[in-house]
């Protein structure tokens, strides 16, 4: 299996999203043409560069420790699957 | 063969904020499920984080208490990867630059002298929801129910170096960081509710190895008791394991309380994959030299020094100051009592004693208990007033602490009240002499310890209210005439 | 009062004035909005009663004595900006019920001024695009030729008259390339000025919350009711001491206009000729025009979409149908997950996600991840430098004329119309969009760029630049 089959492949499951065969063949194709679109970027010569890990220059935004609380009937009304206090999901095996 | 056995440990301790970590949700422990929830705590769309700042101050003063270096910069990644308790699909966390690290903590080694156990690091992140798994009814059967008023809440995560080398050395350490959190005022600690939560790699190695062995993962140990037998029976399972000539496999393993034994979780093939990166929604936190030396500066008082303290300033034997300061509740306590009744040696032995066996058989804190240092103080005082004797206050201690009724209230309701009245002793001691000639002769032929037996007896008669010095009074003025 | 021939001002001075009530206009407006969205599609939810009702309360206000700056301005917010009023439908076929409990800050603002809220506004899948084309509800129309996407549906509210105003997020461009295709005005602000609290962001580094309008003025009388330090976007801390403004006013200063030349060699000659004459006009005005160099914009392109991959990925994660969205009842967790998210994120947002967690993944992290946060170092030194050397600069907008509706367009030749504007993301610098001239009567805009908090300058200067007035968009009737 290539690279980037099998990246692909760990990416949809780690993702958690559910693709349809045609569609994962399409996203192959797809992949392989984008990373071939990237290869400019890979050669820039960066090896003297360091890197941004921020689009903003703001350092220590800290806020007060005072609780409040919410409204949560609002909260609550958006769950599709909501009962007795919890939002529910299928069964989880531990 | 014998092996020499490496444990690390990662430990996660809840801080004692009033808030949440990146929202303004109550950390407080709730009855019903999702009450303390908001829209940044779930995670929805449009909510972004805020960082509190109570959390940065508490994690900054458990990584100096703990000996680290503390990052001047240091920032939040997100560690990607889904599960129902976590909101948003990955944890806040810092990943790359820890808050703390190159730390250490010293305990006593099987061995008995000091060592040094490495931290490797201490940082921040916040807690997971909670999955309840409720047996019975019919949605039960078909979900797991979610609760997320812990999502969120601000932790710190302790990593030691491979440091360990026994089971009671991990209980030796577990102890010794929980008191220093407590002292530090960053946690309660509790590892019964889960403020305190512990996991365990093990590794088995023959000495002088400079290689580790193959190491497995123990969770779910729900108390400091079941971090040891967990540990136990995990070495108990590799020593046979490798003395059979097989390999150790790499696992994930679950401590079963009720079984008392470990049960495999996942077989690991390969290691995770977070794909963690800088969460662009915060800043970076960036600290000078001078916050982090004045976070130094104003570490509270830790357990070894309060116990030195208690000794010079109280008169305290050591053993008593140990025994107190072993947990900060327990020595505020103390000193609480110290503040209405300052008698040291006193208090500390009610203190040390009975009150303590109570705690213990409740499984309770000093600071849970309905005993408060303001109804020790008036239990020692009754006494000294002779309202009641001694032994009189140890049956007080006792109702009062189940009942939480006021120690004078017990006294009045269960008419404990110490007969001081003369003439109403004096009847009963001319009864005991008389009925006791022989006990009479032998303190009259020198035997001291003949007078403690008529007391014992006028004691027995008065079901333990009479005034026991009231009595040898009497009982030496009669027989001695 | 036709609201395109007005400035907001004048509209808000007849709304306190009392020349008519803020009532009566919002009541024309929806009307007018009504009739226009069926052709156009420009609006995935409109406001009815409700704006009706805001109008009102504006009125009472303006009856007690109050002078609200923006009382009765019809505005027109993006669907990936968060209102509680109406359904907030983010770009995806599972939320177009969703009630937020959240409400953007940008409109809180807004709405407190005594704006009010017509509509939400269509955008591409999850928000991801420049174009409307992978819209679950159908791509906007644009107002000038029925043919052709309109990039951005706040920027055909505008063009087409029915709101004044348009608060939308642009990341890699969507809000400028909209503008551009309109014919309209749009600001792209500094990063941390606007708040972005309650934008749903596909890529946090590079969402911005900007404003299109009609011109320049309808921007530069609103931007401070909308802009400041707000907690709940640690962005905006920049703002906290308030902003050190760069203003410039045009004719009395001596202004320089950095023309990046190779970055025009990207265009077809009939649109790089239209960039030529403004250049020569501005010229001719009185601003000096300097030729610069601007590289690694492809680069910079590239950097943005592995930055915007890798973060749509994570953002994204929370759509797991269990607190919000359309969940689906399946028996196993895996199936509710795979289910639910490949329902409430469309094909583009699929993709996007997918390919943004292989780049994370191990192997790739350093490769592509790291190499890309490098870049967008890189960029934003080139921009820097270039202000040493101009006060702001000129870019084009799209690379290409807006898209066709119909006629299939690869994905990755949509990623490439953000050459221009995407680098300037990375930048962090404000931009404007402001019309440059015409080709077969389709709007073509051009970008002003600046450094940082030089959004007044680019105002006034973009005020006087481009062509007066391109007429009446013809699909606006």
């Amino acid at each position: 299996m290539d690279n980037v089959t099998d990246g692909l492949e760990k990416a949809i499951k780690a993702i958690k999203i559910g693709v349809s065969s045609t569609e994962q063949e399409q996203l192959y194709l797809e992949l392989e043409e984008f990373l071939a679109w990237l290869d400019p970027l890979l050669e820039v010569d960066t090896a003297e560069t360091g890197q941004l890990l921020f689009g903003h220059d703001a350092v220590n935004v800290l806020k007060g420790d005072y609780p409040r609380q919410s409204d949560l009937a609002e909260l609550q009304e958006a769950a599709p699957n909501f009962a007795g206090g919890f939002y529910l999901v299928p069964k989880v095996m531990e | 063969m014998k092996y020499e056995v490496v444990i690390g440990l990662e430990v996660h301790v809840e801080l004692l904020t009033e808030c949440k970590l990146f929202c303004s949700c109550p950390n407080r422990f709730a009855s019903e499920p999702n009450v303390n929830t908001c829209p940044v705590c779930l995670g929805f769309p449009g909510a972004m984080p805020q960082m509190n700042r109570e959390s940065l101050q508490q994690a900054l003063t458990a990584s100096v208490a703990l000996n680290c270096e503390v990052a001047l910069y240091s920032y939040f990644d997100r560690k990607n990867y889904f599960y129902p308790d976590m909101p948003k699909g990955y944890q806040i966390s810092q990943y790359y630059i820890p808050l703390g690290s190159k730390g250490f903590l010293e305990i006593e080694d099987d061995q008995g002298s000091l060592k040094k156990v490495g931290i490797g690091r201490v940082h921040m992140e916040e807690d997971a929801g909670k999955l309840v798994h409720e047996a019975g009814g019919e949605a039960a059967a078909r979900s797991s129910m979610v609760d997320y008023n812990r999502a969120g809440v601000p932790l710190i995560e302790i990593v030691t170096e491979p440091d360990l080398r026994s089971s009671e050395e991990a209980r030796r350490y577990l102890e010794k960081l929980k008191s220093i959190m407590q002292y530090a005022g960053v946690s309660d600690c509790k590892m019964e509710e889960g403020s305190l939560r512990c996991d365990a790699n093990v590794s088995l190695r023959i000495p002088g190895d400079q290689a580790f062995g193959i190491k497995t993962e123990l969770k779910n140990m729900n108390s400091f008791r079941a971090v040891e037998k967990s540990l136990d029976h995990e070495i108990k399972r590799q020593v046979e394991i490798l003395n059979s000539g097989e390999k150790v496999a790499t696992q994930t393993l679950r401590w079963d309380e009720d079984k008392q034994e470990t049960i495999v979780m996942r077989v690991k093939l390969e290691a995770d994959d977070y794909r963690c990166f800088a969460d662009p929604e915060l800043a970076p936190i960036e600290l000078t030299a001078e916050e982090v030396e004045q976070a130094l500066q104003n570490l509270p008082e830790m357990a070894e020094e309060r116990a030195h303290r208690f000794v010079e300033e109280y008169g305290l034997p050591e053993y008593d100051a140990g025994v107190l300061t072993a947990s900060r509740c327990m020595a505020d306590y103390f000193e609480s009592c110290l503040t209405l009744y300052n008698k040291p040696k006193e208090v500390s032995n009610w203190v040390m004693g009975e009150f303590s066996a109570h705690l213990k058989n409740a499984g309770l804190e000093a600071d849970q208990a309905f005993f408060r240092p303001e109804d020790m103080a008036e239990l020692l005082k009754m006494i000294d007033e002779q309202v009641i004797s001694g032994k009189i206050a140890k049956k007080v201690l006792d109702k009062a602490f189940e009942s939480g009724k006021k120690p004078r209230q017990v006294v009045e309701e269960e008419g404990l009240l110490q007969i001081s009245d003369q003439s109403e002793l004096e009847a009963i001691v001319d009864q005991v002499i008389a009925e006791n000639p022989d006990t009479v002769e032998s303190y009259r032929g020198g035997k001291s310890k003949a007078l403690g037996h008529m007391v014992g007896q006028v004691m027995k008669a008065t079901r333990g209210k009479a005034n026991p010095q009231l009595v040898n009074e009497l009982l030496v003025k009669k027989i001695d005439g | 009062m036709e609201l395109r021939k007005t400035t907001v001002h004048q509209t808000v001075e007849a709304v306190l004035e009392g020349e008519i009530t803020a009532h009566q206009l919002i009541e024309k407006t929806i009307k007018n909005c009504s009739v226009l969205n069926e052709g156009l599609n420009i609006f995935t939810s409109i406001a009815g009663v409700d704006a009706l009702e805001q109008a009102k309360a504006v009125d009472r206000k303006i009856k007690n004595g109050e002078k609200p700056p923006l009382a009765g301005i019809p505005v027109a917010v993006k669907d990936d900006l968060c209102y509680g009023v109406l359904p907030t439908g983010l770009g995806s076929a599972a939320f177009n019920e969703f009630m937020s409990p959240v409400t953007a800050a940008v409109v809180e603002r807004l709405m407190d001024a005594g704006a009010v809220v017509i509509g939400k506004t269509n955008l591409d899948d999850m928000g991801q695009g420049s174009t409307t084309l992978s819209s679950p509800t159908g791509s906007t129309v644009n107002p000038w030729q029925a043919g052709r996407t309109a990039g951005s549906a706040g920027a055909a509210a505008v063009a087409t008259g029915i709101c004044m105003l348009a608060v939308e997020s642009d990341s890699g461009g969507a809000l400028r390339q909209g503008a551009s295709h309109c014919g309209v005005v749009g600001l792209r602000p500094t990063t941390g000025r606007i708040s972005r609290y309650g934008l749903n962001a596909h890529c946090s580094s590079f969402a911005r919350v900007g404003v299109t309008a009609f011109s320049s003025e309808n921007i530069s009388g609103i931007l401070d009711l909308v802009s400041g330090f707000d907690q709940r976007d640690a962005a905006t801390a920049v703002c906290r001491e308030g902003i050190s403004e760069i203003i410039k006013t045009p004719g009395s200063e001596d202004m320089t206009i950095g023309y990046p030349v190779t970055a025009f060699d990207h265009l077809e000659p009939d649109l790089r000729e239209i960039f030529e004459q403004v250049r020569d006009q501005l010229s001719s005005r009185g601003y000096r025009i300097k030729e610069i160099d601007l590289g690694l914009l492809r680069e910079g392109l590239q950097a943005y979409y592995v930055l915007a991959l890798t973060e749509a990925s994570s953002n994204h994660a929370r759509f797991d149908g269990i607190r919000f969205g359309k969940g689906r009842e399946t028996d196993s967790l895996e199936e509710m997950y795979r289910q639910s998210r490949s329902e409430i994120l469309g094909k583009e947002a699929r993709r996007r996600s997918i390919f943004g967690t292989f780049l994370l993944s191990k192997g790739n992290y350093d490769r592509y991840y790291r190499q890309a946060l490098k870049i967008w170092k890189l960029v934003r030194q080139h921009f820097e430098a270039a202000f040493n050397e101009c006060d702001l600069l000129m870019l084009p907008v799209a690379k290409n004329l807006p898209r066709p509706l119909k006629g299939e367009s690869s994905y990755l030749d949509q990623w490439s119309d953000d050459l221009f504007c995407a680098p300037v993301s990375l930048s962090g610098m404000p931009s404007l969009c402001a019309p440059a001239g015409q080709i077969d009567q389709l709007p073509i805009g051009m970008q002003l760029v600046g450094p940082p908090f030089s959004e007044k300058t680019l105002l006034a200067v973009g005020s006087t630049s481009g062509p007066r007035d391109m007429g009446e968009s013809p699909l606006s009737q």
